[in-house]
C-alpha cells in the first residue's frame, strides 16, 4: 500500500486549491451569511467544471477526465476545506451509474455534466423513511414503452436546479433506477404522479450498480468531510493561541490543548481511512464493506471534531460570520447524505460473521 | 430515605399538571415541543398566565409572588412544565435578575421592580458578558463612572440573549479601575434599554436565529436609584445569580420528554419492513439516556435543596455540566433518527417531511451552546475540581 501521491495529482490538488479559495473569498462572510443547505451556485459550478473536477470520474470517451476516485478524494478534499459546497457528490452519482448502465443517449448526456451544463442529481430519499437504496414508496409502472413514476422523495438535494433526476422506485418485488427529465421540484421536495421516465440499465443490474455509484460518490463524500475537518482543526489550534481570557491565551490551559490534541488524532485516523476508501474504490467500486467502515470513521471524527471546534472557541464558534461552526454544519450534513453512521453500523453488523479479520489488502 | 410523593405531593402534581395542560393555549406548547423559535407574544402570553395562578416565580420571596412550596415542590413544578411544553418562564426575568433585587435590592427597588419582573412587563436581558471577558467575567471592561447621582456607562456587552425585546437590562459595570483585585470593582446597574446611547445589534447564529446580541453603550446616563446592593459589590451578586442559573438550567423535565418524543419519531421512520426503533443500536442509544437522565433527576433532588446562606451548592455544577450534555445527546439523536430527512431546514408545516426533522439539525446545532453559556462546562469542571476536590493548580 502506498498513500504518497504523483506530481500530475499534486498539481491538481495544488489547482482545485487555488479555484477554491477564490470561490471561498467571494462568499458573503459578513452581514446576512447564508446558513445550513446552500442553493446550486452555477458560477461555482462552472468554474469547477472548467477546472475539470465535474468530470474528474467520467471516462474520457464519454467526455470526462478518465480519472479515478483518488483524484476526486484530493479535488473534493480542497472543497471541504474551504468550505465550498456543491451537487458534486450527487453529479458523482448520477454520472457514475449511467456510465455504468445507461444506453447510448443517456451515456450522451455524460459530456454535457462533466461540462457543468447538464446537472442530474439522485432522487434516493423518500419522507418518513431511513436511507436506503431500496424505494419505500415510490414506484414506477410499465407504460406503452416506457415507465410512469408515483410518490414522493425528499430530500432530493439540488432537485430544483437539476434538469433531470435518478429516481429509485419500486417495480415489484424490486427496485430500478429511472431518469426523468423536467420533475417538478418544489425546494428539495418531489413528487411525482405518473410522471413518465427511461428505465436505467435493467431491474435486476440495479441494485449493484446503484451501490457501486453510492459507493464512488461516498469517497467525494468524505474527502469533503475531512477537508472540513482539518479547516476546523487548524482555526481551533490558531483561535487557542491568540484567545486571551484570564490575561493568558487559552492554549495555557492543559484541558483545551488535551482535546486538540484528540482531534488531531480523529483526523488523522479518518485521512487514513478516507484514502484507503479511494484506492479501494478505484480498484474496485464494489468493495462496500471498506468504503462502509471507511464511512463510519469518518462519521464518528466528523462529529467529535465538529462539536469539539465551536466548543473550544467559545461562543464565537456558534456565529454565523464565524467559519468554524459552517464546518460543523457540513460536517453534520455530510454524515447523513447517501447513508448515515447509524444505518452503515447496521450494515456493517449484519456481515460481522462472514469474516474473520479484516484484511485491509484484500 | 424514602422514595414516593407523599398524597399531598401527589395531589399537587396532579392539580399542577392539569393547570400546564389546560390553561396554558395548546399552540403555543406544540410549538415549543416542536423546537420551532417561540415569539416575543407567545412567551409573554404564557408568563402572564403563569403570573397570574401564582406559578411564574414560586422560588421568590413569598411577598412578591413566589410560593412557599419545598424543594421538592418546586422540582415537580419544573418538571411538569418542561414536559407540558410551557415556555420557561423568562430565566432572564424570573431565575436571574428578579433574585437577585429581591436578595439584595433596596425595598425601593424591589417594588418598582418585581411586580414588573414577575409578570413581564418588563422583559429583561443579562448583560454581563463582554468581547474580552467571556470565561474571564471579571476581566469586563464596561465602565460606570458617577456624575452627580448619575452614572454614565460606556463600553460593549455581547451574546445578550433576546436583547431585541428587552426592555431593561442587567448589566456588570466596572466602577473602580482601581481596586486591587478587579472582582472588587465592579457593580450591578439596571438600565432602561429606551436610555439614548444604547443600541443594539444582532449576532446571527449557525443555525440561522437571532437570539443574541450586541450592546453598545456611549455615554448612557443611568440613575444613581438604579444600582443594585453596594457600589463595588456586584461581583457577588453575579456570583449568586450565576449559581441560581446553574440549578435552574438542569432541564430535566425536557430531556424527558425529549427522549420520549425520539422513541415516538423513531417508531415512525420506516425501515426496511419495520421502523428505526428496531434498530438495536437506536434502541440501545435511547435505553442509556433514560438512564443517564434518571440519574441526573436523582441529583437534582438530591442536591437541589442544599443551597445555603444564598450559596449555591457546588454541586449545582454537576447539574449545569450534565444537564447540557443529555441535551445536546438527545438532540444528536433525534437528527439520527430524522437521518436523511435532517438535510432539510424547515419550519413549514404541511411538507411531507415533517417539522420535528426539518429543524432536527438547526436544533441540534443552536444546543451546542448549552455547554458555553452560563459557565462553559470546562468552567464547571474547574469549578467541581477546585472548590469541592480541592483541586487549586
Ligand atoms: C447562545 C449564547 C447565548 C448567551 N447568552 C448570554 C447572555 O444573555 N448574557 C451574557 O452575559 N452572556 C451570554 N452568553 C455568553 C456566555 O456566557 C459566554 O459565551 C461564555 O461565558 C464563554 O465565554 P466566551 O464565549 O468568551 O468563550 P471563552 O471564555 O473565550 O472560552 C473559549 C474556550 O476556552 C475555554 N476556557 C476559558 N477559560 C478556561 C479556563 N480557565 N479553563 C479551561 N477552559 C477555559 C472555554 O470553556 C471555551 O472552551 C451567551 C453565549 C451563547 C453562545
Amino acid at each position: 500500500m502506498d498513500f504518497t501521491i504523483d506530481t500530475e495529482q499534486k498539481a491538481l490538488r495544488d489547482a482545485v486549491r487555488e479555484l477554491a479559495g477564490s470561490l471561498a473569498d467571494n462568499a458573503p462572510s459578513t452581514g446576512d451569511v447564508p446558513v445550513g443547505p446552500n442553493e446550486h451556485d452555477e458560477k461555482a459550478w462552472s468554474a469547477l467544471a472548467e477546472m475539470g473536477v465535474l468530470g474528474l470520474t467520467v471516462p474520457e470517451e464519454l467526455g470526462g477526465m478518465g480519472a479515478t476516485p483518488v483524484e476526486l478524494m484530493l479535488a473534493a478534499q480542497e472543497l471541504g476545506k474551504a468550505r465550498v459546497q456543491s451537487a458534486l457528490p450527487e453529479a458523482v452519482l448520477a454520472a457514475a451509474l449511467l456510465a455504468e448502465l445507461g444506453t447510448e443517449e443517456q451515456k450522451a448526456l455524460l459530456e454535457g455534466v462533466s461540462a457543468g451544463e447538464t446537472l442530474i442529481v439522485p432522487a434516493l430519499h423518500e419522507p418518513m423513511c431511513s436511507f436506503s437504496l431500496q424505494a419505500h414508496d415510490v414506484t414506477a409502472t410499465e407504460s406503452g414503452d416506457g415507465w410512469a413514476l408515483s410518490g414522493t422523495k425528499a430530500p432530493v438535494r439540488y432537485a430544483a436546479a437539476a434538469d433531470r433526476l435518478l429516481v429509485t422506485a419500486r417495480a415489484g418485488e424490486q427496485t430500478g433506477v429511472f431518469l426523468i427529465e423536467g420533475a417538478q421540484a418544489e425546494g428539495d421536495v418531489v413528487t411525482f404522479d405518473g410522471a413518465s421516465a427511461q428505465l436505467v440499465g435493467s431491474l435486476d443490474g440495479a441494485a449493484d450498480a446503484l451501490q457501486r455509484a453510492v459507493n464512488v460518490a461516498t469517497v467525494a463524500l468524505l474527502a469533503e468531510a475531512l477537508g472540513a475537518m482539518e479547516g476546523a482543526l487548524a482555526m481551533t489550534t490558531e483561535y487557542l493561541k491568540s484567545r486571551k481570557q484570564f490575561g493568558v491565551p487559552i492554549m495555557t490551559f492543559q484541558t483545551l490543548t488535551q482535546r486538540a490534541a484528540d482531534m488531531y488524532v480523529s483526523v488523522e485516523l479518518a485521512r487514513s481511512a478516507v484514502q484507503f476508501a479511494a484506492m479501494v474504490a478505484a480498484e474496485d467500486p464494489g468493495a462496500t464493506d471498506h468504503i462502509r467502515r471507511a464511512r463510519v470513521v469518518v462519521g464518528k471524527a466528523g462529529r467529535h471534531v465538529g462539536q469539539e471546534a465551536i466548543q473550544l472557541h467559545g461562543g464565537i464558534g456558534m456565529t454565523a460570520e464565524y467559519a468554524v461552526g459552517h464546518y460543523t454544519t457540513r460536517l453534520t450534513a455530510i454524515e447523513h447524505t447517501l447513508g448515515d453512521t447509524r444505518q452503515t453500523i447496521g450494515e456493517l453488523a449484519r456481515t460481522v460473521r462472514d469474516h474473520g479479520a479484516v484484511d485491509v489488502f484484500a | 430515605m424514602h422514595r414516593h410523593l407523599s398524597e399531598e405531593d401527589a395531589a399537587f402534581k396532579e392539580k399542577i399538571r392539569e393547570f400546564f395542560t389546560t390553561a396554558i393555549p395548546e399552540e403555543i406548547r406544540t410549538k415549543a415541543k416542536e423546537g420551532r423559535e417561540l415569539t416575543k407574544e407567545d412567551i409573554v402570553t404564557s408568563q402572564r398566565i403563569l403570573n397570574e395562578h401564582g406559578y411564574a416565580v414560586p422560588h421568590w420571596p413569598v411577598e412578591y409572588g413566589g410560593q412557599d412550596w419545598t424543594e421538592l415542590q418546586r422540582h415537580i413544578w419544573r418538571d411538569e412544565m418542561q414536559a407540558a411544553g410551557v415556555p420557561q418562564p423568562l430565566p432572564f426575568n424570573a431565575s436571574m435578575v428578579g433574585p437577585v433585587i429581591a436578595a439584595f435590592g433596596s425595598k425601593e427597588l424591589k417594588d418598582r421592580f418585581l411586580p414588573k419582573t414577575a409578570s413581564l412587563d418588563i422583559w429583561w436581558c443579562q448583560g454581563f458578558s463582554e468581547p474580552d471577558a467571556g470565561s474571564d467575567l471579571a476581566g469586563l471592561r464596561t465602565t460606570a463612572v458617577k456624575d452627580g447621582e448619575d452614572w454614565i456607562v460606556n463600553g460593549q456587552k455581547t451574546w445578550t440573549t433576546l436583547g431585541q425585546y428587552a426592555d431593561w437590562i442587567f448589566a456588570l459595570v466596572r466602577t473602580n479601575p482601581e481596586a486591587p483585585k478587579k472582582q472588587q470593582g465592579i457593580s450591578f446597574l439596571l438600565i432602561d434599554m429606551t436610555t439614548p446611547g444604547i443600541e443594539v445589534r444582532p449576532i446571527k447564529l449557525i443555525d440561522g436565529g437571532r437570539e443574541v446580541n450586541e450592546v453598545f453603550f456611549d455615554n448612557v446616563r443611568v440613575p444613581g436609584d438604579q444600582l443594585v446592593g453596594e457600589e463595588n459589590a456586584g461581583w457577588s451578586y453575579a456570583k449568586f445569580l450565576l449559581g441560581n442559573e446553574r440549578v435552574g438550567v438542569a432541564p430535566v423535565g425536557m430531556i424527558k420528554r425529549w427522549l420520549a418524543e425520539a422513541k415516538e419519531y423513531a417508531a415512525q421512520v420506516k425501515q426496511g419492513e419495520g421502523v428505526v426503533l428496531d434498530d438495536p443500536l437506536v434502541a440501545a442509544r435511547i435505553a442509556e439516556l433514560e438512564a443517564e437522565a434518571m440519574a441526573l433527576e436523582l441529583t437534582v433532588l438530591r442536591v437541589a435543596g442544599n443551597s445555603k446562606d444564598g450559596r449555591p451548592d457546588p454541586a449545582s455544577s454537576i447539574l449545569k455540566l450534565r444537564g447540557s450534555q443529555l441535551e445536546q445527546d438527545t438532540l444528536e439523536l433525534i437528527t439520527d433518527i430524522a437521518g436523511p430527512m435532517s438535510l432539510m431546514w424547515s419550519e413549514a408545516d404541511g411538507g411531507p417531511v415533517p417539522v420535528w426533522a426539518t429543524v432536527s439539525t438547526p436544533r441540534y446545532l443552536n444546543f451546542r451552546k448549552a455547554s458555553i453559556y452560563g459557565g462553559s462546562n470546562e468552567v464547571q469542571r474547574g469549578i467541581i475540581s477546585g472548590t469541592i476536590l480541592g483541586l487549586k493548580g
